[in-house]
């Protein structure tokens, strides 16, 4: 158990940096997703924690040691890769038991200490076999038992369900979970799939070209993204954005674009001026089909409905552009028609056409 | 109907394809057994009364003893060393940034452009400074140049083919990077490096040139082998034959022990 500490870590390939002043705190017992697009360095950011990656710059600590220099054998983490990364040649007894055999932990003890992480995770009846005659998931599971097996002080997944299908993925993620509640181990979790961010994790810190754009709770992501680029990225479907135009009306700021009409309270966000373009963000699961005198309603003509079972996403057509919904009501509606919709005030993002951040004030 | 067809043609193809691959080597093993009467008629002979003599005189023969046993020693250490040296060289290479590889790489393939030729005169002269002209050790030290190279040039490949995640994981494992090397590369590439090996001994097992230009005294198997051919008017063919026989026995008893060594290697369960 350890909390991590990094600071002004940097990372250059020969003249490319790739990573510059990052700074980030980690306390103890806590679940971190790492999340961004590819190639935003939060793999590299990992791969350095982990000891696999020089640290061009600055210093990490794990469990207030310095380990900037150390080996990876050394720093007392654990990894699962994406690729599972399991010893071909070894079964998956000897997988689980290499490390403690490695540190001349008694046999006995190894077996004892084997059984129960097979046990934990289901894979009693495989321990004889080779990780060629298992399934992906059952290598997965394997990776985990042999990174559990050592109480690391930290546990590293670098996009660890990536190379499974969609059912097994979600089944793997809620154990990883429920193991996390259980040995409480400080975790890293790199992943480039947003909902699989926002479901497993205490906090996510968003990643964006080599630096941290964001980071929050899930819900603080989803409900008060920093940056439009924050707010692009979480969700789905994705945020509709308008450009629109500002005019103060005293306690409310008005925002119109063509028939778009909303209101949002003035009070909420930094003073703006009358004319400036803002670029608004609404999410389709934040707006619900309404009536017509509905406070900040949208009315344009239904495009397609698509059926998800207990909700359906509706994009809808408002002066020429889609605007898409998730709303349980979808049943009734069907392409061609009229359709009106209503987002709650406190719903509604505000990002700078320059910056791109976000204009709300800070609650 | 036509699946019978196209599956009889297909069989009698594979059938002579595979006679026209093995008569010659059957062939050469027969004759080996023959008499120099049998061999040398207008009719080839399939019923005969077979004979030890060939093989006799091969084994009595002291140049052709001796040059099994050099053929022997000279390559089975060149070989063995070539791959103490080479393997653990590819290993680094394989792991190096790309840039230093493939000029490190090209410079070991370079070693291989020499036409021996070229080298074996410049050879000779320093050998007999040194004092090792004509012995089994400057064949050796001649051989290991094209060992260490063709072994580092074919392992390579088989090094950069092992996941890269895995050396990564053993690393996590506290493992150093010898560890890593011997416990978990050489391992999972040892089906490859095997071929590599193996092309590497035949090389050198049927190496003439250089052995004839520097140890002609202290001949090697193809250099013995050679000699007999250009005894006289009179060839010896059941001799040549059993002399085909025994020079290709060796590599096939060095791949099959290897081959039991990697099976071993790679074999499931523990302990």
């Amino acid at each position: 158990m350890a909390n991590i500490k990094c600071t002004n870590i940097r990372k250059s390939y020969g003249s490319v940096t790739v990573i510059e002043d990052l700074n980030l705190d980690i306390p103890d017992h806590e679940f971190v997703v790492f999340l961004g697009p590819s190639g935003c360095g939060k793999s590299t950011m990992l791969r350095m924690i982990a000891g696999l990656e020089e640290i061009s710059g600055g210093t990490v600590e794990i469990g207030e040691r310095d380990v900037t220099r150390l080996p990876p054998g050394a720093r007392g983490v654990a990894m699962v890769f994406q690729s599972y990364a399991l010893y071909p040649h070894m079964s998956v007894y000897d997988n689980i038991a290499f490390g403690l055999r490695r540190q001349k932990v008694a046999e006995t003890e190894i077996a004892a200490r084997v059984k129960q992480v097979s046990g934990l995770l289901g894979l009693e009846q495989l321990l004889e076999r080779k990780p060629r005659n298992l399934s992906g998931g059952q290598q997965q599971r394997v990776a985990m038992a042999r990174a559990m097996i050592k109480t690391p002080k930290l546990f590293l997944f670098d996009e660890p369900l990536s190379n499974l299908d969609a059912k097994l993925r979600e089944k793997l993620r809620t154990e990883i979970r429920r193991i996390h509640l259980d040995l409480k181990t400080t975790t890293i979790f790199v992943t480039h799939d947003q909902l699989e961010a926002m479901t497993i994790a205490d906090r996510i810190v968003l990643m964006k070209a080599g630096a941290i754009e964001q980071q929050g709770t899930p819900s603080e992501i989803f409900d008060r993204p920093a940056t439009r680029f924050v707010a692009d990225f979480i969700g789905s479907p994705a945020m509709n954005f308008r450009d629109c135009t500002v005019a103060n009306r005293g306690e409310v700021v008005e925002l119109s674009s063509g028939s778009l009409h909303l209101e949002v309270p003035a009070a909420d966000f930094e003073p703006l001026a009358d004319g400036t373009i803002v670029e608004v963000g609404l999410r389709p699961s934040k707006m619900d089909v309404a009536g017509d005198g509905a406070h900040n309603a949208i009315t344009g003509r239904v495009v397609l409905v698509e059926n998800m079972g207990s909700e359906g996403q509706v994009v809808v057509d408002v002066d020429g552009r889609d605007m898409s919904l998730v709303t349980k009501a979808f049943r009734s509606l069907s392409s061609g028609s009229p359709v009106t919709f209503a987002i709650d005030a406190d719903s509604i993002h505000l990002f700078s056409k320059r910056t791109g951040r976000s204009l709300r004030k800070a609650a | 109907m036509g699946r019978l067809i196209s599956r009889t043609l297909s069989r009698t193809l594979l059938a002579l394809l595979l006679l026209v691959a093995l008569a010659p080597i059957l062939w050469t093993i027969l004759s080996a057994f023959k008499k120099l009467r049998d061999i040398v008629t207008p009719v080839p002979k399939f019923v005969f009364t077979p004979t030890l003599e060939n093989f006799a005189t091969i084994l009595l023969n002291p140049s052709i003893r001796d040059g099994l046993y050099n053929s022997v020693v000279v390559v089975g250490v060149s070989v063995f060393v070539g791959a103490l040296l080479g393997v653990p060289a590819a290993f680094g290479l394989a792991r190096l940034p790309a840039r230093a590889k493939g000029e490190m790489q090209f410079f070991v393939l370079s070693l291989r452009f020499m036409p021996p030729v070229a080298i074996a005169i410049p050879f000779i002269v320093i050998y007999l400074d040194l004092g090792i002209y004509d012995t089994l050790l400057g064949l050796i030290l001649v051989y290991l140049v094209t060992t260490v190279s063709t072994v580092i040039w074919l392992s390579v490949p088989a090094f950069e083919r092992v996941p890269r995640e895995i050396e990564e994981a053993a690393a996590m494992e506290g493992c150093s990077l010898g560890e890593i090397f011997l416990r978990f590369s050489l391992p999972i590439a040892a089906p490859s490096l095997f071929g590599a090996l193996v092309f590497t001994f035949v090389l050198v097992w049927n190496e003439l040139l250089l052995a004839l230009t520097l140890a002609a005294e202290n001949g090697t198997l193809p250099v013995v082998a050679a000699s007999i051919t250009s005894l006289g008017k009179e060839v010896p063919w059941g001799v040549i034959n059993a002399a085909t026989v025994i020079l290709v026995l060796p590599p096939l008893v060095f791949i099959g022990l290897l081959m039991g060594f990697i099976n071993r290697m790679v074999a499931p369960g523990r302990k």
